[in-house]
């Protein structure tokens, strides 16, 4: 007897560990944010700072109860939101492509649960260069603040110069925010479980990890329509079909995030001079990041990552 | 099941007007999503089917197509991805992935088992009960002999191959060596046996058929089937079959018994919907109101 109340009870909680229950669930406690926006963050479709969520909702249900949704097999794969659908465009593939926290999911949106405070941002462009773009910096503060699939991760701020300005900017305006992140030089380690911010030029920061290796080889390899020329003193800026589009010199700013293959995702703030770099460390802030996938920074001016096609 | 000859107005037409009557309720099932729209078709099918005097086929046939529409009623919430209104988190279930089952795929799983049972009454017992296959058979040879042909063997063979079958199983079980119930490999010989017999008496029939002038040109070989006159039943069947695709064609145009799934359901019920319904049910049970001739 006892044996069998032990069983029904284990059963019990393996039914609750598993997520199982009657219902919706519990909303999240914070609010939900989605953005809906078109080619690579340049036209805003949608913008809700409150997305309205219902218990244990997913990215899909969510955009489902906020906007017009089409789906396409059998509910899995969103083919058009208010009236934006994917296809081809000009002979190019487009498609729609979400992301929760600025992180590029590896699962379908009715596979990804909702937490509380997540930004959700659903982007329709271009994919004839790559559909994976697996981290974009466009939901600063995410997610440093509210991290990934619902938990937060250490975060490193790794500096060429611990002392510099730009270094001390970069943690500060995190601290701010009510991020606790660690201020270190630039480490080798495989970063396991943290996000880490990398702050100095580019001579400095390429070459060390798998994650700059792969912004050195392209948008294809890393999803950022951006590289740096061999010297690293200028920054070839990409448009959405991976064409050189502009040629920024000296002073110019970069800030981009990238992830590689089973790791967290690794951000750069950098330049191509000390100047370029401490241009980045101002922009790395919400105002100026929001919506966009990469940013440079030339003269002060932003410039977004990969540059708008003019039609 | 095949079709018994009884009194009803239905049977008293003539088979292609029965025919496209049965089809005309098929294509109004398959048409609608609505509820109402489909319950309304759902009452005109088995009308129809006891009017008939078939509803006892139709009650075999709901004994196959009620579980038929139980298991799709079930699946589609498993499989379905859409909908807002959770009802049941089963978490993370190995390739399906994590599985919420909300109440609009429940409701759409229900609808289209309903309507997978609607298609088993209509397509299946009430064209099946009511319409002289044979009959049908012929007047299509008008169109295409080698089809009609075609046709009217296959529908033949299918009850020759089984009473081969059985035959064969009961000649097995004799043996010594047999036991009760045949195995698998027991199982295929008969099944070998039945087809290779089949092979044979195709080539026979195909070389009989040949000798008796079926492969000479129409007009050389066979005379016409003659031409009868419509009766009032034909007309009442054959109006009833041209008004419900007419009403289910004008409902989609109006933009009436429209119906969402997902990810909400939408299924409004207005006047429009509940004048359709009473119209479907109308048109497709009136012609059995003219009983004038028909013998019990």
């Amino acid at each position: 007897m006892w044996d069998k109340r032990r069983s029904v009870a284990v059963a019990l909680c393996a039914v609750a560990v598993a997520g199982c229950g009657t219902g919706p669930g519990a909303s999240p406690k914070e609010d939900v944010g989605l953005t809906v926006t078109r080619d690579f963050g340049h036209s805003q479709v949608l913008a809700l700072d409150r997305a309205q969520v219902r218990g244990a909702d997913t990215v899909m249900r969510v955009l489902q109860r906020n906007a017009m949704v089409g789906t396409r097999f059998g509910g899995d794969f969103v083919q058009e939101i208010n009236g934006v659908k994917g296809g081809r465009r000009a002979g190019r593939p487009v498609d729609w492509f979400f992301y929760v926290n600025g992180i590029q999911a590896d699962k379908g949106a009715t596979a990804v649960d909702v937490h509380g405070g997540d930004r959700l941002w659903w982007d329709h462009h271009d994919w004839g260069v790559t559909p994976d773009i697996p981290a974009a910096v466009g939901s600063f503060p995410e997610p440093f603040l509210h991290g990934i699939d619902g938990k937060r991760l250490p975060v490193r701020v790794e500096c060429d110069d611990p002392r510099a300005g730009a270094c001390g900017a970069v943690a500060d305006k995190l601290i701010a925010l009510g991020v606790p992140a660690g201020r270190s030089s630039l480490s080798r380690s495989a970063a396991d479980e943290s996000l880490r911010v990398l702050v100095g030029t580019w001579q400095r920061l390429r070459g060390r990890d798998a994650e700059s290796d792969s912004i050195d080889e392209g948008p294809r390899s890393s999803g950022v329509y951006a590289r740096f020329d061999k010297a690293g003193t200028q920054l070839n800026v990409l448009d959405a079909r991976g064409r050189v589009a502009k040629s920024l010199g000296a002073g110019t700013g970069f800030v981009a995030a990238t992830r590689a293959r089973d790791r967290q995702p690794v951000w750069f703030v950098t330049g191509t001079d000390e100047a370029g770099v401490q241009s980045a460390a101002r922009a790395f802030d919400e105002s100026v990041l929001s919506n966009r996938f990469a940013l440079a920074i030339s003269n002060d001016l932003p410039v977004s990552v990969p540059l708008s096609e003019v039609p | 099941m095949s079709e018994t000859r009884r009194a009803s107005p239905l049977h008293a037409a003539r088979a292609p007007v029965a025919a496209a009557y049965a089809c005309a309720l098929l294509t109004a099932a398959l048409s609608f999503e609505h509820p109402l729209a489909l319950f309304a078709v759902a009452v005109a099918i088995v009308g129809a089917g006891v009017l008939a005097g078939a509803g006892r086929s139709l009650a075999r046939a709901a004994l196959f197509g009620v579980p038929f529409a139980v298991m799709i009623a079930l699946v589609n919430p498993l499989v379905a991805r859409e909908g807002l209104n959770v009802v049941l988190r089963l978490g993370e279930i190995g390739p399906l992935g994590q599985l919420d089952v909300t109440r609009e795929s429940l409701v759409f799983g229900a609808i289209l088992g309903l309507r997978a049972l609607l298609v088993v009454l209509a397509g299946g017992a009430l064209l099946a009960a009511t319409v002289n296959a044979d009959e049908l058979l012929r007047r299509f040879r008008r169109i295409s002999v080698r089809s009609a042909l075609t046709a009217a063997l296959a529908v033949r063979l299918v009850p020759v191959l089984g009473r081969d079958a059985r035959r064969l199983a009961d000649a097995r079980r004799c043996r010594a060596d047999a036991s009760e119930r045949p195995g698998a490999a027991e199982r295929l010989q008969i099944v070998r046996a039945v087809v290779t017999g089949a092979m044979d008496r195709a080539l026979d029939v195909a070389a009989t058929l040949e000798v008796r002038g079926y492969a000479m040109p129409a007009a050389a070989g066979r005379g016409r089937w003659p031409r009868q006159p419509w009766s009032r039943h034909d007309i009442a069947f054959g109006a009833s079959a041209v008004a419900l695709l007419v009403l289910a064609g004008g409902a989609h145009l109006l933009g009436i018994a429209t119906f969402h799934a997902y990810p909400r359901t939408v299924a409004p019920v207005g006047a429009g919907e509940w004048l359709l319904a009473v119209a479907l049910v109308v048109v497709a049970l009136l012609p059995f109101a003219d009983r004038r001739g028909i013998v019990p």
